[in-house]
């Protein structure tokens, strides 16, 4: 049928069939703002304005939008340079969002800022909640929606005409915030709390900071990011806003059951469709074994994959490859398909998984094990991790506490799904463009599955729409790819939301036995670690990808924590044993945190058990067992991930400080064990609560995690940065140009950034393991000292020829010697001599590359770390619970955090927000369930209730700074550790609430109304 | 799949499209819902220019045509805040522009919150050809037979009553496992209905006084066990709620 569509004023005349809908339509014209996040109108990216008000395209038929106005992103403002054309630059909302960090990934900025138009049209002086409700509509995994709200409040406040506080402006600290000794100055960067809004037009967060930031000038800054201007304008920057001619749509069979041969598979209907340009099953691809984690080489973990199979693993597992002209062709290949399967018994319990006769995954010859895998056992990967005497800890224990505690499988649920685009470039190489956190990992891991040589592969990784550890994963380019080569054409593959969840990774789930040791201590009536001993049971699903490296972690990073004290200190007693079981589930895999949320889960749910039957402070009793600066960490001579281990001293822990601010800001002093506030007036069947959970994580992977950068100077003083570090939407371009901008002397706006691809930026290892601003960072601070060493030598030979100018024009004698590049300072784009003379950034370009002695100035850096120095954090809720029902409301979050220095307080904040926000879910409401045949319960975010906009608590992030020595700006990571602690401390909290356990998360409002209940008993 | 669109200007160009044996035909109000699940081939009738759009106060009867948003609805200062709440509850901004009130009835399941409070208030459908005027509670368990042929164009509930909504829920805005909404008229009629559970809320008491109406809940859910939620869960929070819910109202 041909329908008018009016967009932006302008009229398309469109063929369309009836069911296509507006979004797809869009899309195809052109306006890829619009974005896909999936299919049911719950996340909202889809979001435009229909006759003014906000409509999710993906649930409308494009035939109903027509007669009526549709506005997207790209009618709200534009870059204000344009060369000669004057631009009116980016609408204020626009600006305001880029202004207040509010955007992170950027994949549902146009969304939210179209629905804040909206609103501000409507109401020029919203409220809080108002916001809130417009924001309703559109999902966003990354911010906690914190700074998104503020951007709407500050752009409302402009275009009001009211004068509102710069971004970043420091205000005096309050009473009761001074420094302490060791922590130099303060800056407090909060706002009184002068309105009811719980949140306020100030964006920035609360920092202590070190002396040594107090003279830069770009690090340590709330500098906007990089990409933000793109994102707001809802530029085609994501991997699927590219139209290819002649692109064919991938589309995968997927298996009905849990466990099954693929007895025959006939095709033939399918090639007969018209529009299907290729069908693949097993039989047509080459059978080579991998593993779709994206890590270094070595594979920490066995090979058990195939692209095709004839044996199916889970619900949802791949069973043929289609690519025709269209969704809708290739949808009904997919169901022309014939396939015979023989059913085998499913494996759907991990208790049994090793046990004799129970049915067996992998029975495939080139199986290839890693490390203690057995496949005949179903076994992934087996830990057993040793460290002091734990049974003579034990023994000298006057008390011995034991529990068992469960975690759930909970998925990333970034907003934009995987998706990918592959084809052959004009040299017959295949260009692999795909919203991956791990390009130079995709190349090498596909070349053989593919049966090309590495070099004829260039992965090209353009913004990312979240990816939360879901995309460290070779998980549908080789689909792609594998159309590519049959077709010899360009292929889209992007996952539905549906495959989102059945079919790509998720969080490990696991069963885990804690027991610990306790003696106390005569001289202080504290207790003391004596050992302890964690026991994980962990479920890998079909695949053992991170089975290994993920639970190792989870002992790892949360039983390193507690070390003892007095001689237990010096010498910890602690063991770690796991086993990673493979059954017929979807595969578990990298998910932000990486094992450590749900080792926090087990063993601070455990410490406030101790502390409550001891009856401790619980605080205390953390602080004096816990890990301490200038100890030693005490995995690091027993395990690293799977490679060889070697001692590593903790070198800064800000832990007790964060433990002083965040009790100071969530009140505890007056709440915890305060009976009267408990209690609230007129609501007898209300109880309030306040927990804590201490966490610490980890920065990289120490002798292994490797970046690189390069940066080349241009004509004007701008320099580009090429870094083959992965921005998943957390920042890391923008800190990485901060970085380099310090070094050099320039403003962050000097720094062009392009990151990644395969063919032009160095290696990096990728966005995980909280690595990037501490390993690509410290390889562009090389890689920029390299420049910044070259354009002194530049600026010295310009000054130096200066001088031997004048001498020869006049005949003066100049008494000082020939400067040199040592004497030189570089200060705002420009290099000064001692006396004060300089040579601007773009003299000293000309100079290189056009007048004298011409060269590039650039310099190439890359860093690999010996350490992996942890952040430290503690981890506040506050919640208040219905004792009647169950219900549990968190109320309030607060995190202090010690991530060493903070380089952008904007980006890292809001890595806290929204980390908090992921794990508030994993507290309360996010678990992906199967029934007895393998078939999960959660398929779209109606069941997989993800926090919106208008149900969040108050957060609260404070940044405790320490300078680690290990890195050139003394950073550590910040990006997992804010996803750590929140579902332990809601539980903490909840038994401070009503005084009972819940020992499995999600903590859901039955689970607290049936312990309620056996505790009446 | 959609293989049909029409976009009628009557209603009874759109009844006649829907009365086709030949091709199976659906009406869709703002089609929020109709995008799920829908596999087997269907056209469908766009009701956007039929101007069944109008709220209507009629005495006190508060009269809405089947197009009515629930933004529109949300929006219309003759309602109590109860029923607005359960408003904001059902469906986020972006989806309240489109979704129609004719729609979410049709497309609800047993957690719906606003379908709960339409149910509780004895809700009135005016379904055509037939002019038949049903009831809420009779027509939501036989949605699809009702609808053979059919149009929902008049949705009618009561002004002059007070409403109360209580539920549980994982989070404050995720669907409820257990949902009561309790309507009182001056008459005294105190009429119960509860959500979270199954494909539909149902009304489980409908008296001249609230005496029983808890214990009427808890018998209700007796059986209301999924994968959510145990039975014995329900039953006990089904009863608490409505305990509480009547209490409000008797504060009034």
């Amino acid at each position: 049928m041909e329908i008018v569509l009016k967009v932006n004023e302008v009229e398309h005349t469109v063929n369309i069939k009836a069911s296509e809908h507006l979004l797809k339509v869009l899309r195809s014209l052109g306006y890829f703002g619009v974005k896909h996040g999936c299919e049911t109108g719950e996340c909202g990216a889809c979001t435009v304005l229909l006759d003014g008000k906000p409509v999710n395209s993906c649930v409308m038929l494009a035939a109903q939008a027509e007669g009526h106005q549709i506005e997207t992103i790209e009618n709200v403002g534009t870059h204000p340079e344009k060369g000669w054309k004057t631009s009116a630059g980016l609408h204020v909302i626009q600006q305001s969002f880029v202004d207040s960090g509010a955007i992170q990934c950027g994949y549902c900025t146009p969304a939210q800022v179209l629905a804040a138009k909206e609103l501000l049209a409507r109401v020029p002086n919203p409220t809080e909640s108002q916001i809130r409700d417009a924001l309703s509509g559109v999902l966003c995994r990354c911010t906690g929606y914190l700074k998104p709200v503020q951007a709407v409040l500050r752009a409302a406040a402009i275009l009001r005409g009211e004068d509102i506080d710069p971004v970043g402006k420091a205000i005096p600290a309050p009473p009761g915030w001074s420094p302490s000794e060791d922590a130099g100055g303060i800056r407090d960067e909060t706002i009184p709390d002068s309105a009811d809004l719980l949140t306020r037009t100030r964006v920035m967060p609360q920092i202590q900071v070190t002396p040594e930031t107090e003279a830069w000038t770009s690090v340590g800054k709330a500098e906007p990011k990089v990409d933000a201007f793109k994102l707001v304008q809802g530029k085609p920057a994501f991997a699927a806003d590219l139209d290819k001619r002649g692109m064919l749509i991938a589309k995968v069979l997927r298996s009905p059951h849990a466990h099954a041969l693929i007895k025959s598979i006939d095709t033939q209907k399918a090639l007969e469709l018209p529009g299907v340009a290729a069908v693949l099953t097993w039989n047509d691809l080459p059978r080579v074994a991998y593993s779709t984690a994206g890590q270094s080489d070595p594979i920490p973990g066995p090979l058990d994959s195939f692209s095709l199979d004839y044996k199916v693993r889970f619900v949802g597992d791949r069973v043929a490859f289609v690519a025709a002209e269209t969704e809708e062709i290739a949808e009904r290949a997919l169901d022309l398909i014939d396939v015979e399967y023989e059913i085998l018994p499913a494996l759907l319990d991990t208790s049994v998984a090793m046990q004799p006769g129970a049915p067996i995954l992998h029975d495939e010859p080139e199986y290839v094990n890693f490390a203690d895998s057995d496949p005949k056992r179903n076994l992934a990967a087996e830990i057993r991790i040793d460290i002091g005497n734990v049974e003579k800890g034990f023994a000298e224990a006057d008390q011995i506490f034991e529990g068992i505690y469960e975690v759930p499988k909970v998925q990333q649920a970034h907003i934009e799904p995987h998706v990918v685009v592959t084809y052959w470039d004009e040299d017959d190489r295949l260009v692999i463009r795909t919203s991956t956190q791990v390009p130079f990992h995709v190349r090498r891991q596909l070349a053989p599955v593919l049966n090309l040589p590495l070099k004829r592969i260039r992965v090209i990784k353009p913004r990312i729409g979240g990816g939360f550890g879901g995309k460290q994963e070779v998980l549908i380019e080789d689909v792609a790819a594998h159309l590519t080569i049959a077709t010899g054409r360009p292929v889209l593959f992007e996952y539905t939301r549906e495959e989102e969840f059945t079919a790509s990774r998720a969080r490990h789930p696991m069963r885990i036995h804690m027991k610990t040791g306790i003696k106390l201590d005569p001289q202080d009536g504290n207790a003391i670690i004596t050992a302890s001993e964690m026991y994980a049971l962990s479920d890998t699903g079909a695949y053992g990808c991170h089975a290994l490296t993920v639970t190792g972690n989870t002992g790892h990073k949360s039983m390193a924590l507690y070390v003892g004290d007095r001689q237990y200190r010096e010498s910890p007693n602690i063991r770690f044993y796991a086993d990673i079981v493979y059954t017929n589930h979807s595969p578990a895999g990298a998910y932000r945190g990486y094992g450590v949320p749900q080792g926090f889960w087990a063993v601070e749910r455990h410490m406030e058990k101790i502390a409550q039957q001891l009856d401790l402070d619980p605080l205390e009793f953390r602080l004096k067992n816990a890990l301490r600066a200038g100890e030693l960490h005490p995995f690091s001579t027993a395990w690293s991930e799977g490679r060889k281990p070697r001692p590593e001293t903790i070198e800064t822990c800000g832990l007790e400080e964060c433990v002083r601010r965040g009790k100071s800001a969530i009140g505890w002093e007056h709440k915890y064990g305060n009976e009267s506030w408990h209690r609230i007036e007129k609501k007898p069947y209300l109880r309030r609560g306040i927990g804590v959970a201490l966490v610490m994580q980890g920065t990289a992977i120490p002798y292994l995690d490797m970046g690189g950068a390069s940066i080349k100077m241009n004509d004007d003083g701008s320099f580009n940065l090429l870094i083959g570090a992965t921005d998943l939407g957390t920042g890391s371009d923008t800190v990485l140009a901060q970085m380099a901008s310090e070094v050099l002397g320039v403003r962050i706006e000097d720094m062009i950034v392009y990151s990644s691809d395969t063919d032009f930026t160095p290696f990096d290892k990728g966005a995980y393991a909280s690595s990037t601003t501490y390993i690509s960072g410290a390889a562009v601070v090389n890689a920029a000292q390299q420049v910044a060493e070259l354009i002194k030598k530049r600026a010295a030979l310009m000054f130096n020829e200066k001088i031997l100018e004048m001498e020869n024009e006049d005949g003066r004698d100049f008494d000082n010697p020939a400067l040199m590049p040592q004497d030189i300072r570089l200060i705002d784009r420009k290099a000064y001599s001692p006396d004060g003379q300089f040579v601007t950034f773009s003299e000293i370009g000309h100079h290189s590359l056009h007048h004298a002695d011409q060269e590039q100035i650039m310099g190439v850096g890359s860093y690999m770390s010996k350490v992996a120095p942890p952040p430290f954090a503690a981890q506040f809720a506050e919640v208040t619970i219905d004792v009647e029902t169950g219900q549990v409301v968190v109320d309030k979050l607060v995190m202090a955090v010690d991530s060493g220095v903070i380089v952008n307080p904007l980006t890292a904040s809001g890595q806290v927000e929204g980390g908090m926000t992921q794990a508030l879910g994993y507290a309360v409401c996010e678990e992906m369930r199967y029934d007895d045949s393998g078939v999960l319960r959660e398929r779209d975010f109606r069941d997989y209730h993800i926090f919106m906009a208008h149900e969040m608590p108050e957060l609260t992030t404070i940044f405790v700074e320490t300078f680690e020595p290990t890195h050139p700006f003394g950073v550590k990571a910040v990006a997992e550790i804010p996803i750590d602690g929140v579902a332990p401390a809601v539980g903490n909290a909840i038994f401070d609430a009503c005084s009972v356990h819940i020992d499995s998360n999600p903590i859901s409002p039955e689970m607290i109304w049936q312990a309620l209940r056996e505790s009446d008993k | 799949m959609i293989i049909e669109y029409h976009r009628p200007n009557t209603v009874e160009e759109a009844l006649k499209l829907i009365a086709r044996k030949d091709v199976q035909t659906k009406p869709i109000g703002g089609g929020t819902a109709f995008s799920r699940n829908q596999e087997d081939p269907v056209a469908v009738v766009d009701l956007q220019d039929l101007d069944i759009n109008q709220i209507k106060d009629r005495g006190t009867i508060l009269e809405l045509g089947a197009t009515v948003t629930l933004q529109d609805l949300l929006e219309a200062t003759n309602i109590f805040p109860e029923l607005k709440q359960t408003i904001l509850h059902e469906a986020t901004y972006n989806l309240r522009q489109v979704a129609s009130i004719a729609g979410t009835l049709v497309a609800a399941n047993g957690r719906s919150p606003f379908v709960v409070a339409l149910l509780a208030m004895d809700t009135q459908l005016i379904i055509k050809p037939d002019e038949k005027i049903i009831g809420l509670g009779d027509f939501l368990p036989l949605r699809s037979d009702w609808l053979k042929g059919r149009l929902i164009v008049d949705i009618r509930f009561p002004k002059n009553v007070a409403l109360k909504y209580e539920y549980v829920a994982r989070s404050p805005a995720d669907q409820p496992i257990v949902s009561v909404a309790v309507c009182r008229w001056p008459s005294g009629r105190i009429r119960v209905a509860l959500g979270g559970f199954g494909d539909a809320p149902m009304c489980v008491f409908d008296g001249t006084e609230s005496g029983g109406a808890e214990l009427a809940a808890k018998n209700a859910y007796s059986h209301a066990e999924d994968e959510w939620a145990s039975a014995d869960y329900r039953q006990e929070v089904a009863s608490i709620l409505t305990s509480r819910a009547i209490s409000r109202l008797a504060k009034k």
